[in-house]
């Protein structure tokens, strides 16, 4: 009862393989979904996403946003920004807040 | 005539000059390799968003959704100049640079206000002194190390907010296109608003999905994202054009060099040719004299 998910960020396709349940944080609460869903189209707030195969977890991943589109047993994530839960770390984040912060800092030098 | 010496030093130089320029062939031909695998690996991204774009738009029955074609006059026009932040890569930033000028011009002509954003700092820094005051941002070393994503959703916000508020009724986005490592050809892409989509392949694969929470909502959110990597395409294939264009430049400058340096050996030669000559002539001519 499988059916096939693709992870697409702006850099690399992160996912493609076949799943059996996959559990979005979504824009109106987490939902999961199963084969044979019907079309649907919606975004994801932050949160988690967990990926099912052989009822077991395989796979987590922490999501900032994304868009979902389900149609022909096909689901298909579009996210900017994605982070395997296993290689989140806090000091990477807090050290884009500081990049994104001097980056600010030097975009008023310029002007 | 110059003096053997002369000759000698114009040849070094020119033989360091040419070693200059392979090695920056040989880097930018690296690098070209990378671009050009940093852009394709945006495509699916972006083919799939704008499949979903497209679906969404075609089968959408609230025409005025507020990315669209504003009812007013349009006045206030955003261009967005993609360069290089390096020289050295034939004509591709002056390419940029008459094109934008020429866009600027026509523009103005039909009475519309100007407004630039620059990214790279070529063209900033030669169109700067025409632009002064329309200038609203201005990005430099945007590929060091790599073009992030970041930037683009950066761009992105400033210009939806700009539209938003009615500070810009348009926004064209000057990139150069990357057909191959020997030829790029200079475009404009308008960005905002949307152009009203053709109606021609409205019966392909029209899918009725279901919305969560709505339609009008999802149109909202997905649409800036879909800017953003519009954006973010042009700029990695700028950044490909850039190298493509300095192999090309640096490839030319080698073969003149080297070009050159045969010239100026054959001349060397010629000119060792005739002082030996003319020596011994002397010789000769004095040994016949006693």
């Amino acid at each position: 009862m499988s059916f096939n998910l693709e992870i697409i960020s702006p850099q690399q396709i992160v996912l493609n393989q076949d799943v059996d349940l996959v559990i979005f944080p979504g824009v109106e609460g987490d939902f999961g979904i199963l084969k044979n869903h019907m079309p649907f189209l919606t975004y994801l707030r932050l949160g988690l996403l967990y990926i099912y195969k052989d009822k077991k977890l395989i796979q987590s991943f922490i999501i900032n946003g994304g868009i979902v589109e389900i149609s022909d047993n096909k689901c298909s994530l579009l996210t900017e920004d994605i982070t395997d839960s296993k290689d989140f770390k806090i000091k990477d984040k807090e050290d884009r807040i500081e990049r994104l912060k001097s980056k600010l800092v030097s975009k008023f030098y310029y002007a | 005539m110059p003096s053997l010496k002369d000759l000698r030093n114009r040849i070094s130089s020119v033989k360091s000059t040419k070693k200059i320029t392979s090695a920056m062939k040989m880097v930018a031909a690296a690098k070209l390799k990378r671009a050009q695998d940093n852009a394709e690996k945006t495509r699916p991204y972006a083919k799939k968003m704008g499949e979903i774009v497209d679906s969404l738009v075609k089968n959408t029955k609230n025409q005025n959704f507020k990315f669209g074609e504003k009812k007013e006059n349009k006045k206030n026009i955003l261009l967005i100049i993609c360069s290089a932040d390096r020289g050295l890569c034939g004509g591709f930033n002056s390419s940029i640079i008459k094109f934008s000028k020429k866009l600027s011009k026509e523009n103005a002509e039909n009475g519309y206000n100007l407004n630039y954003i620059f990214v790279g700092k070529k063209a900033y820094f030669s169109l700067k002194k025409n632009c002064k005051d329309s200038i609203i941002d201005y990005f430099s070393d945007i590929a060091n190390p790599s073009i992030k994503f970041e930037l683009a959703s950066l761009i992105r916000d400033k210009i939806l907010e700009l539209f938003l508020k009615n500070s810009i009724d348009e926004c064209h986005l000057i990139y150069t296109k990357f057909n191959s490592a020997i030829s790029q050809t200079v475009q404009s892409m308008q960005l905002l608003p949307l152009k009203n989509i053709q109606e021609d392949n409205i019966e392909k694969k029209s899918q009725s999905y279901d919305f969560e929470p709505d339609e009008e909502v999802i149109l909202n959110e997905i649409i800036p994202r879909n800017i953003a990597i519009q954006i973010h395409t042009a700029l990695l294939e700028n950044l490909a054009s850039e190298q493509g264009s300095r192999m090309t430049a640096m490839d030319n400058a080698t073969r003149n060099a080297n070009d050159m340096i045969d010239n100026l050996t054959l001349f060397y030669n010629r000119s060792r040719q005739a002082l030996i000559t003319k020596e011994l002539i002397e010789i000769i001519s004095g040994a016949e004299a006693v």
